[in-house]
């Protein structure tokens, strides 16, 4: 859903709520997408940032309406306003910050409780960050709510259009979708040790065949 | 001698975001043990607990910015009622946001005064 104030197009859009704690990486990740950056409106009423993001697919655009909070996460949980007709969510957390992945249940609470079944992307930002503090293993809230998890890194771009591709699979309802073009992205700012990253994703894979923790509750200690 | 309220507010007021925005820490002086604050919703009483609250937000600088203040003398002990509307602005965000606060104070012993209740809320929709 765009502004009122900010241009409408022909082709499929979607709101797109961005949620997780203060410091996560939400704003850096989706300034990264340099045309979105360009045509971003700010709406002070809401206090939402809209960034418009287009990806090219074999079916055509697709353009993505992302809602940034100006920060208003840093005191308490968001209001009814910053969720509403939302269509898709990606929920971020600080791999190098448990308590960001602590908050992810409460986070995907707030948001379900007012956007029923949508589709929802976990991601784990800044995985090029050498000391993480939330190793790929340990993340299983995914799995608990038939989320998608994606591990990230903003400032690399590293993984930046898997979360978009995924949502954009599941609105169009095809599974064969496929981005045809790359959308300009701003010049990766660190470079990610990918070796390193490839270890993180077979222990990712490696665990999703392991039965889930017992305990039901949520919790990550 | 009886002080001028609104200037007892005004002074309050830019005392209270100058300690907030330069040493949080500070404004334990300013809260009792009865002292209640309601931020965000989240309702926390005492000033331990207070002052916890307001120093583990996740966020260090900070700038208040006040736009009003009003305030009415409160009840037979004296107290004061003062609301403000003003921005916040974080280190690091692009656009400030909007805030009302409003704090009841009450006078101590020493002729000064105490928050007794505190109400916090970020002004967006």
């Amino acid at each position: 859903m765009a502004l009122p104030n900010q241009q409408t197009v022909d082709y499929p859009s979607f709101k797109l709520v961005i949620v997780g704690d203060g410091g996560t990486g939400k704003t850096t990740f989706v300034k990264r997408h340099l045309t979105g950056e360009f045509e971003k409106k700010y709406e002070p009423t809401i206090g939402v940032e809209v960034h418009p993001l287009d990806f090219f697919t074999n079916c055509g655009k697709i353009r993505f309406y992302c809602w940034d909070t100006a920060g208003q996460e840093k005191f308490g949980g968001l209001r009814d306003g910053y969720y509403i007709h939302g269509q898709c969510a990606i929920i971020m957390f600080d791999v190098t910050a448990r308590l960001t992945y602590k908050n992810v249940p409460t986070w995907h609470r707030d948001l379900c409780r007012v956007c029923e079944n949508i589709p929802i992307v976990l991601c784990g930002n800044k995985v090029d960050v050498k000391n993480r503090q939330v190793k790929a293993k340990q993340v299983t809230f995914h799995r608990k709510k038939n989320l998608q998890y994606y591990e990230i890194s903003a400032k690399s771009n590293y993984n930046f259009e898997k979360p978009f591709l995924y949502l954009a699979r599941k609105l169009a309802g095809d599974a064969n979708l496929h981005f045809v073009e790359s959308p300009a992205l701003a010049p990766p700012e660190v470079q990610i040790d990918l070796a390193a990253q490839q270890q993180h994703e077979a222990e990712l894979a490696a665990a999703a065949s392991q039965p889930l923790p017992d305990d039901d509750d949520d919790t990550f200690e | 001698s009886q002080m001028d309220p609104d200037a007892v507010s005004k002074a309050f007021v830019e005392h209270y975001y100058s300690t907030f925005d330069t040493n949080r820490v500070g404004l334990a002086g300013l809260y009792q043990e009865a002292s209640m604050l309601t931020f965000e919703g989240q309702k926390i009483q005492g000033v331990q607990s207070i002052v916890a609250k307001l120093t583990s937000l996740p966020f260090q600088q900070c700038k208040h910015h006040i736009s009003t203040v009003d305030c009415q003398p409160s009840g037979p002990a004296s107290g004061m009622l003062v609301f403000v509307s003003g921005n916040l602005q974080l280190a690091g965000e692009e656009h400030a946001l909007k805030f009302s606060q409003m704090f009841h104070l009450m006078p101590t012993p020493q002729g000064s005064f105490y928050v007794f209740n505190d109400i916090f809320r970020l002004n967006y929709a």
